[in-house]
């Protein structure tokens, strides 16, 4: 519950936010805190230097193009999210913030944290895989975006590395996306998650089965194919208190044609 | 100091329920032990260790959060609204009164963080239906008395 | 969201009197305000912060420890170890016979360690974090040994022993058997035989965790313990001995708790350990316990198996007896076990009229967190079984479980019934109450229900969970664990006083955690002196230098309404003869028949100008008192200590009346599944609860609801689940999931009022009777999977995953055999 002692720095522009993290291995950045603060509070992490990125307007800001495409910067709150005019050319982004957590969390929790932080069960990270978002990461050596696949690298781990920031999630124009999950408890943490889109190609991305989203392409929409699609991806996922390996990949199957269904129907 | 130094303490200025405080606190000082331990303002409480339970809730620069995930030094030039301010004096508000009126409480342990979240809710929809009530509860956790009490007098407040 | 409340036919028209309305509490005002006073709220001056080092292996020996590191880090005041408390105290006290009376258990773990998050070392800072990043400074070395985390392999050939002075991880066997099975099992048309039956550990989570702030007294020996302990009458018998001070020296101050449950009864321990670091340290010290804390150590509902189950029942239901063999896991340390060994044979037979029933009672120590009460203690644990034999039997039977029910229940023209055990249930409707609240859920169109759910693809089912909350413990029931103990009855005290200027102060000996208390103790004292529930002043929470206490005071059991508010009658009708003794002095010799009180006095009852008010009562014996006659007798400062009329039960047969009091609630559950996932809600939900006469509605209903809230938790989500090494898998809210206000479904109410005829006031106590909404979701669920592979609910807990799998394979139920005679 009490913290280990940590340096804090509050930069108030980008430039020296990335100066504070290169310039300290043990430098972490602090976005909405609630998933870093809880791991501080068990001891599971300790950071020597927190850099608080609640002061940059560089990370903040939806902006939607004219071909659609939204520029969500790192910094958002799912509230902002869920609130932004913008962000309604692509309503399942809000749709799926409201079922993350509760109103405290969604007031301070960020976009950037929760593909930052990477773990399987989180919402955000398989929606963005499957709706085909891109990454903008900057540091010291320049600006480079990169896609979903080469962002999520494993658990807690992506591809910002140090001394880095991600700045901004873009997603591409679209509206045909389902979401559907099995959790602890209404809106609680995911068991089993899948996302799909239908823009074009059909694709589905799944939550809580590996170390990162895994990423299907069924030859067609159709229910059998996706279940199809799924067993082909002979799936291993985790067992733990909640869910057997067997449960997960059962739920995956179900959820993934569920989700497909829903993006038919929106 | 400057805002970008590093430090492991610094010291902040917060503003709480109309009052102002100045104190020297660690980085690591999480918001709800400075309110509780620092201020002595010990109405709102600290029910879990994993940000799960809201019985830390408190509104921070208008906005609802769970004071448990913040520390104490990001609420530097804050104004913060805690349940020791939503009375008038001697004078309950009206959310506290039908708390009482509709027993929503019983041992009062989760009551200072529900209320604070039912204020939030009121301040934004003034008019909440059932459903937004409880979404707009879900953060925060009572043992006592299965919510169903608290959503009849936040819904009477409203009205 | 609704709730609808049904009220009862029967009940008379009230006078206008005090109790049975919902006065505003009178707690409530500073709650609202945050102004409660929890115990992490009290401060003081110069005070440490104590932080505990908790083993990481669930069973180890400890072959060093070393402080050197921790008591040199800046702001540490001091440690505690195993050690020096082996030196400065004995064991706490056993309530078992041999051979758990042999288990020793000390404030800190002595030479091993027996379960993840057993305390070993404490230390004591000027800041909480100092202590915190302190405690990582103290070095423990382990040998780890081979963990038991199966109750139904404790006592296997070749496991490790966690107890080695027990000499084995028994703690406690005993058989109970009443009536004649051989005849039952000969009469019987069927046996049913259940192999296995599993009730879940996991307990109620108060939000607010335990918590002590001790202060030492050198002057005088005495130790002020601010505390959350919600049984102090308990925590001081097992904490002055082994302290080797006398009870007194320990005093207990609670003001506000913030949920017990029975969960705050066992901190004893902890307390000890800040004791002894007050007196070392001279100076305060604070007590903490975070929610992963709580979760590793703190007083688990007990984990029971029903094995080898065989039912005696006549081919019209008719239930005729059963055997069974209950296995009790204790976890690490007995600490107010193994009377869960018979506090369940306060409800041997649920709500049936069972005759023959053998219970072979076995209690095992494993390397999980001490298991101590949690809300509806060992009953609950029994009722689910009961409740589970009589759906099993209806199932294999082929017949409604309802008129199973009906066919089976005491009646209420049978009320005071004896059961076989010489329990007394004192009143009830049982079949009545079946039926309200059948009626609350639209049970005759649940076929329509069923119907339409089937429509959208998904499973409904409803199920029953009947339950009785048996309130007011007789203490005896203890010697039929240990016959060498020397408890039995109960007690509570209560002082009712008129000060100087005639104000109504009422002091309790109990410590409430939200039950409401000082409401309820002032609506009986108006309604007696005929004031105003305004006028009357009821001090905040428990204090050992009021004198308001006795050996069981506390609050646990389901007892307030009957030993709290019996008590506060029993003084304030003291106080009232008191007055009329007094008046009827100062009016020169009125007798008390002619004397009456009313508006905040007493007067004559045939010439009302004859009046004097409480003022001057309180002011006349106070500070004016002068001339009065010498054999008075009048203080106006009147303490009553009520006494439950019980007896010593019959250790040798196991029989006599165990508690008092016999509160009842049924609840209908009805659910509705999805098929492909397992995942259900529940759709629709009623409780009908009986507690005698309800001096405050709102608050019974509270409990109500509080208890279903608690229950529809557990039956779906919160499970302490262990791996194999002992490691906790749920130790926090993240993983332990506690339902929040989305999980909660409609929720109708209703009541009937069956006074209890053997309480002063009617009343029964209550609070812990929501085992019933685990009782009726289990049998919701078998009944949605009845027509789908139709498998038996086996364990108390059914989350998705469980449902989906007995779905899939209904081979995974209950393992159900019959045999026709």
């Amino acid at each position: 519950m009490l913290l280990r002692e940590v340096a804090y720095a509050k930069p108030s522009s980008l430039a020296e936010a990335l100066e504070l993290l290169a310039a300290d291995d043990g430098a972490r950045a602090l976005a909405g805190g609630q998933t870093l603060i809880n791991v501080m509070k068990a001891r599971a992490g300790s950071p020597d230097t927190l850099v608080d990125l609640n002061g940059l307007e560089e990370l903040k800001g939806i902006e939607l193009g004219a071909d659609g495409t939204l520029e969500i910067g790192a910094m958002t709150t799912y509230t902002e999210l869920m609130g932004s005019s913008e962000a309604r050319a692509r309503p399942i982004l809000g749709e799926v913030c409201a079922q993350i957590a509760d109103v405290q969390v969604r007031n301070r929790g960020t976009i950037g944290g929760n593909v930052c932080t990477n773990d399987p069960t989180n919402h955000l990270p398989p929606l963005l895989a499957a709706l085909g978002a891109e990454f903008t990461i900057l540091g010291g050596a320049g600006e480079r975006t990169v896609s979903a696949e080469e962002f999520f690298l494993g658990v807690y781990v992506t591809a910002v590395g140090t001394g880095e920031l991600l700045t901004r999630v873009r997603v591409p124009a679209g509206r045909d996306d389902g979401f559907a999950a099995v959790t602890l408890g209404v809106d609680g943490t995911c068991i089993v998650s899948a996302a799909a889109s239908l823009n074009g190609v059909a694709r589905i991305a799944l939550g809580c089965v590996d170390a990162v989203p895994v990423v299907l392409t069924p030859a067609t929409a159709d229910g059998d194919a996706v279940r199809q699609a799924v067993r082909e991806a002979n799936l291993q996922p985790p067992s733990d208190v909640h869910a057997s390996s067997d449960y997960r990949r059962h739920l995956a199957e179900v959820l993934a044609v569920r989700a497909i269904e829903r993006a038919q129907r929106s | 100091m400057a805002s970008s130094a590093v430090s492991t303490e610094r010291t902040i200025s917060v503003t709480v329920n109309g009052t102002t405080y100045e104190r020297e606190v660690e980085a690591r000082k999480l918001l709800i032990h400075f309110v509780r331990d620092d201020l002595d303002l010990t109405g709102s409480h600290i029910g879990c260790d994993t940000g799960n339970c809201g019985a830390c809730s408190m509104i921070v620069d208008g906005t609802l959060v769970k004071s448990c995930m913040m520390l104490a030094v990001q609420a530097d030039g804050a104004t913060i609204e805690t349940v020791e301010g939503l009375a008038a004096g001697d004078e309950l508000n009206a959310l506290q009164q039908s708390f009482s009126a509709h027993h929503a409480l019983q041992c009062g342990y989760c009551t200072p963080g529900m209320l604070m979240s039912a204020t939030a809710l009121l301040r934004e929809n003034p008019h909440p239906s059932d459903d937004e009530i409880k979404k707009a509860l879900q953060g925060n956790i009572c043992r006592c008395t299965g919510y169903w009490n608290i959503f009849e007098a936040v819904k009477a407040a409203a009205e | 969201m609704t709730t609808t409340t049904i009220a009862p036919e029967q009940v008379e028209q009230q006078q206008e009197t005090w109790s049975g309305q919902n006065v505003p509490r009178k707690e409530d005002r500073r709650l609202v305000q945050g102004q409660g006073v929890f115990v992490d709220d009290v401060k003081r001056h110069g005070m440490g912060y104590l932080h505990f080092v908790r083993s990481p292996y669930a069973h180890a020996h400890i072959t060093a420890i070393d402080v050197s590191k921790a008591e040199e880090h800046p702001g540490v005041y001091g440690t505690l170890t195993g050690e020096e408390v082996a030196a400065l105290t004995d064991p706490f006290f056993q309530i078992a016979s041999v051979p758990g009376a042999n288990v020793k258990d000390y404030a800190l773990a002595v030479g091993k360690v027996r379960y993840v998050g057993e305390p070993i070392v404490a230390v004591v800072a000027e800041t909480r974090e100092a202590a915190r990043d302190a405690s990582e400074l103290v070095e423990v070395e382990y040998e780890p040994l081979a963990a038991i985390t199966d109750a139904r392999h404790a006592q296997d050939e070749g496991v490790p022993t966690i107890h080695e002075d027990a000499g084995g991880n028994l703690m406690w066997n005993g058989v109970y058997e009443w009536g004649d099975l051989d005849a039952a099992f000969s009469e019987a048309d069927r046996v049913v035989k259940i192999d296995e039956l599993h009730f879940h550990r996991f307990n109620s989570t108060p939000l607010e965790c335990d918590g002590a702030l001790v202060e030492y007294n050198r002057g005088t020996g005495q130790w002020t313990i601010t505390t959350n302990n919600q049984f102090p009458g308990f925590a001081i018998i097992m904490m002055g001995p082994a302290m080797r001070v006398g009870l007194d020296k320990l005093r207990f101050v609670t003001q506000d708790i913030g949920g017990g449950f029975g969960n705050k009864i066992t901190s004893h321990p902890q307390l000890v350990a800040c004791c002894l670091l007050a007196r070392k340290l001279n100076r305060p010290v604070q007590w903490t316990e975070w929610r992963t804390d709580f979760h590793l150590s703190m007083s688990h509902g007990n984990e029971r198996w029903f094995q080898d189950t065989e039912v005696a029942v006549k081919s019209d239901g008719t239930l005729l007896g059963f055997r069974t063999k209950a296995l009790d896991d204790a976890g690490a340390y007995l600490r107010y076990e193994p009377l869960g060994g018979v506090i369940w044979a306060q409800v041997t037979p649920g709500m049936y009229k069972w005759q023959h029933v053998r219970v072979d009672f076995t209690q095992v120590a494993t390397n999980k967190a001490p298991v101590s009460p949690n809300r509806g203690y060992s009953r609950m644990q029994h009722l689910w079984f009961t409740e589970r034999v009589i759906d099993i039997v209806a199932h294999e039977l082929d017949l409604d479980p309802v008129e199973v029910r009906k066919r089976n229940y005491i009646k209420a023209a049978d009320m005071p019934y004896t059961t076989p055990n010489g329990c007394v249930y004192d009143s009830g409707d049982y079949a009545k109450m079946l039926d309200i609240a059948l009626d609350l859920v639209d049970y005759a169109g649940i076929g329509a229900k069923r119907a339409d759910a089937a429509a959208r693809g998904k499973l409904l089912g409803v199920g029953i969970g009947s339950t009785l909350d048996s309130g007011t413990n007789n203490f005896g029931q203890s010697r039929l664990i240990n016959p060498e103990l020397q408890f039995s009855g109960n007690n509570e005290v209560a002082t009712v006083k008129l000060d100087i200027f005639g104000e109504i102060v009422v002091t309790l000996g109990t410590t409430p955690q939200g039950q409401g208390h000082e409401t309820t103790a002032a609506q009986v004292v108006a309604d007696i002196l005929k004031c105003s529930v305004d006028d009357v002043y009821v001090r905040a929470g428990h204090d050992s230098y009021w004198n308001s206490h006795a050996g069981f005071s506390g609050t646990y059991a389901s007892q307030f309404a009957v030993t709290g508010l019996s008590a506060v009658k029993g003084a304030t009708e003291m106080l009232r003869e008191e007055i009329f003794k007094l008046a009827g002095a100062i009016f020169g010799g009125v007798p008390p028949e002619a004397l009456e009180l009313a508006d905040g006095g007493v007067r004559i009852k045939d010439n009302p100008e004859a009046f004097l008010p409480f003022m001057a009562c309180g002011a006349i014996i106070n500070a004016n008192n002068a001339g009065l006659p010498e054999d008075l007798g009048v203080t106006l400062n009147c303490r009553y200590v009520y006494r439950p009329p019980f007896e010593v039960p019959d250790v040798e047969r196991k029989y006599g009346n165990l508690t008092l009091t016999y509160a009842a609630q049924v609840h209908v559950a009805v659910v509705e599944i999805d098929p492909e996932t397992g995942y259900y809600e529940v759709v629709d939900y009623a409780a009908v609860d009986d507690c005698g006469k309800r001096i405050h509605p709102q608050i019974v209903e509270g409990q109500v609801m509080g208890a279903t809230a608690q229950a529809l938790g557990a039956a779906v989500h919160e499970n302490y689940v262990y791996d194999e090494d002992g490691n906790l898998l749920t130790p926090n809210f993240y993983d332990y999931h506690v339902p929040h206000a989305l999980d909660m479904p409609p929720l109708k109410t209703g009541y009937v009022e069956s006074a209890s005829p053997f309480t002063p006031l009617g009343t029964k106590g209550m609070g812990e009777g929501g085992g019933a909404g685990i009782h009726a979701v289990c049998a919701a669920v078998q009944d949605a999977l009845r027509d789908h592979g139709g498998a038996l609910v086996w364990d108390s807990c059914n989350p998705y995953h469980r449902v989906w799998e007995m779905l899939n394979d209904p081979t995974k139920g209950a393992r159900v055999e019959v045999v026709a005679q």
